[in-house]
């Protein structure tokens, strides 16, 4: 689906570009963007840094958030029904497991991460005869349906004549104005201002508030940004790693981790739940994207695997080194414990 | 009629004195405040009577009445509502409950479990209250005719249930939306800076797409194949 979008693009910039001998920048740098950004099959090359929308990454990241189907089709409060009842054979059974798992890792579609838009400045006329004559601004929105909403033409006329782009916010909500969004509000409910996010975070609600964010805001606008970043932090200040994890928002919130270099807690986290390989993976990670560091270069001398990444990394570049060992010692107990009760008998 | 009422009053006074006597000696923290209010504000028209200023103090912070022994005295741990019944004709109650029971400065014989109790404020902030009105199992205001609120009142506390959710302090389900992926690239001309036109010879217009671009093969075959059945042939029979 990526790539047919990528070929959508490709064709739609090759037949502007066919006639036009101009420099014109901007269009050299979407082709290149789209197939940088959009491309299936892409490693890290020399220079730059992987991406969250690299293969090897997103692999990681889904391995991680692993899929628990208890967790994905929980009871919750709706409107109560009668229940149905259905007698299958163990294949039908199968089958039905087989399309609850389809189901399942759908929702676990992970969403992007994106940097923060760049703002919209750009004035097309300056009319000083029209000032005065009016005391609004009136809007201008281009409404024809089949183009996407970023390549919609919204201008804004001043009462000083200033005829100029609307900036984002006024064009997310002219968009949503002319093209209602299931679920998204005109203007952000109050959830969304600090001090109700605390209330929320006590409520252990944090699933609950990235699912409205990613409803009511783009992924790149800054508002989006401050919510998860708030989330992220507020989910390792508590330890409450359980709360997002097999949701579509984990592979988010580790990604936002590894970048912050704060990886201490979910390591222990992950270690204490047995979670060696998941551990394991997420230090790979850590070290893809800072391979600078002393860990990575250790590790990349001794060609380690699995739970001896974690002792290195424990040992270099952690903060909370003690605990890390601790929890690695307890595990390291318990899985000798159990090898010696199953080889007992 | 008149000696019934002035027993009640004198009894309603005399209890006024012991609280406060009882609360002087052992110095509750509100002295004033707490003082035991008649059931329904009908009693408080005689002239006499001391002038309550505990519902104003409510009106600011609505939840500290619902944790007040006042409260726990005359409720206990049930809903507001719980020990309400409507009075109407027949077997049958009517579908929607009374309009509204205080109309001016009257109230209705036998007022609803909200009106009846002038210190309950309907906030967006006392959430405790709020959520007496909502089913535990469903997540489902509970029907007027459910719980006996007149229908203004019941308004009150849907807008009231509204905003306490937009501001997370009630939790509700959230709705699964799928997310759908589009190109967040953000290099068409409509969100950044028009490109100046180029000065001398004009090598093409200024955006590429004032003027014609063939479209895409694709598009070009699902329209003939929606209006396939009104195409003209396209080479003329030769000949005739």
């Amino acid at each position: 689906m990526a790539a047919f979008r990528v070929t959508r693009c490709l064709i739609r910039d090759s037949a502007r570009l066919r006639n036009v001998e101009q420099k014109s920048a901007v269009v050299f740098r979407c082709a290149r963007r789209t197939l940088s950004s959009e491309s299936a099959n892409n490693s890290p090359t020399d220079g730059r840094s992987p991406q969250f929308s690299d293969e090897e990454v997103q692999n990681i990241l889904t391995k991680i958030t692993g899929l628990d189907l208890q967790k994905a089709f929980r009871p919750v409060k709706q409107e109560l029904k009668p229940p149905t009842y259905r007698l299958m054979t163990d294949a039908q059974l199968a089958e039905a497991t087989q399309k609850a798992i389809q189901v399942a890792k759908e929702r676990l579609k992970m969403p992007p991460v994106l940097s923060e838009r760049k703002l919209i400045d750009d004035v097309l006329a300056e009319d000083k005869f029209l000032e005065g004559l009016e005391t609004v601004k009136y809007v201008f929105t281009d409404i024809t349906y089949n183009i996407p909403h970023r390549e919609r033409f919204i201008v804004i006329r001043e009462p000083d004549g200033t005829l100029r782009k609307a900036t984002w916010e006024e064009r997310d909500r002219m968009v949503q104005l002319y093209f209602p969004r299931e679920g998204r509000r005109l203007t952000p409910p109050p959830v969304f201002k600090e001090e109700n996010l605390k209330v929320v975070f006590l409520q252990d609600r944090h699933e609950d508030i990235l699912d409205l964010c990613l409803v009511q805001f783009e992924p790149d606008s800054p508002d989006y940004r401050r919510v998860h970043n708030l989330t992220y932090e507020d989910i390792d200040k508590h330890g409450k790693y359980d709360l997002p994890c097999s949701t579509r928002h984990f592979g988010g919130m580790v990604w936002y981790l590894v970048n912050g270099k704060k990886i201490d807690g979910l390591l222990i986290d992950m270690i204490q739940r047995d979670l060696i390989q998941d551990a394991a993976s997420v230090i790979h990670l850590y070290h893809m994207l800072h391979p600078q560091g002393s860990a990575a270069k250790e590790a990349g001398e001794q060609q380690a695997q699995g739970i001896d990444l974690v002792k290195i990394f424990a040992r270099t570049e952690s903060q909370k080194a003690g605990y890390v060992e601790l929890a690695l010692q307890a595990y390291q107990e318990t899985s000798t414990e159990r090898s010696a009760q199953s080889s007992s008998p | 009629m008149a000696t019934p009422m002035q027993t009640m009053i004198r009894r309603l006074r005399v209890s006024n004195l012991i609280l406060s006597a009882w609360q002087a000696t052992h110095q509750a923290k509100h002295p004033v405040r707490l003082l035991a209010a008649p059931a329904s504000r009908s009693f408080c028209t005689a002239p006499d009577q001391p002038t309550f200023d505990s519902i104003s103090r409510y009106r600011e912070r609505p939840w500290e009445y619902l944790e007040s022994e006042e409260y726990i005295e005359k409720y206990g741990s049930q809903t507001v509502w719980a020990d309400y019944r409507r009075n109407h004709k027949g077997g049958i109650p009517p579908e929607k409950t009374r309009k509204t029971c205080i109309r001016g400065d009257k109230i209705s014989g036998n007022p609803c479990p909200v009106c009846r109790d002038p210190k309950l404020q309907v906030d967006y902030r006392n959430v405790k209250l709020l959520e007496q009105f909502i089913s535990n199992h469903s997540g489902v205001i509970h029907d007027p005719t459910h719980t006996g609120v007149c229908m203004k009142q019941h308004k009150n506390l849907t807008r009231a249930i509204d905003a306490a959710r937009d501001h997370g302090l009630l939790p509700f389900r959230v709705p699964f939306v799928e997310f759908k992926m589009e190109d967040y690239s953000n290099s068409h001309g409509a969100v950044t800076k028009t490109p100046p036109p180029s000065e001398a010879g004009q090598a093409g217009p200024w955006y590429s797409w004032y003027q014609w671009n063939q479209p895409p093969e694709k598009e070009i075959a699902k329209v003939r194949q929606v209006y396939h059945k009104y195409l003209k042939e396209e080479e003329p029979v030769a000949g005739q």
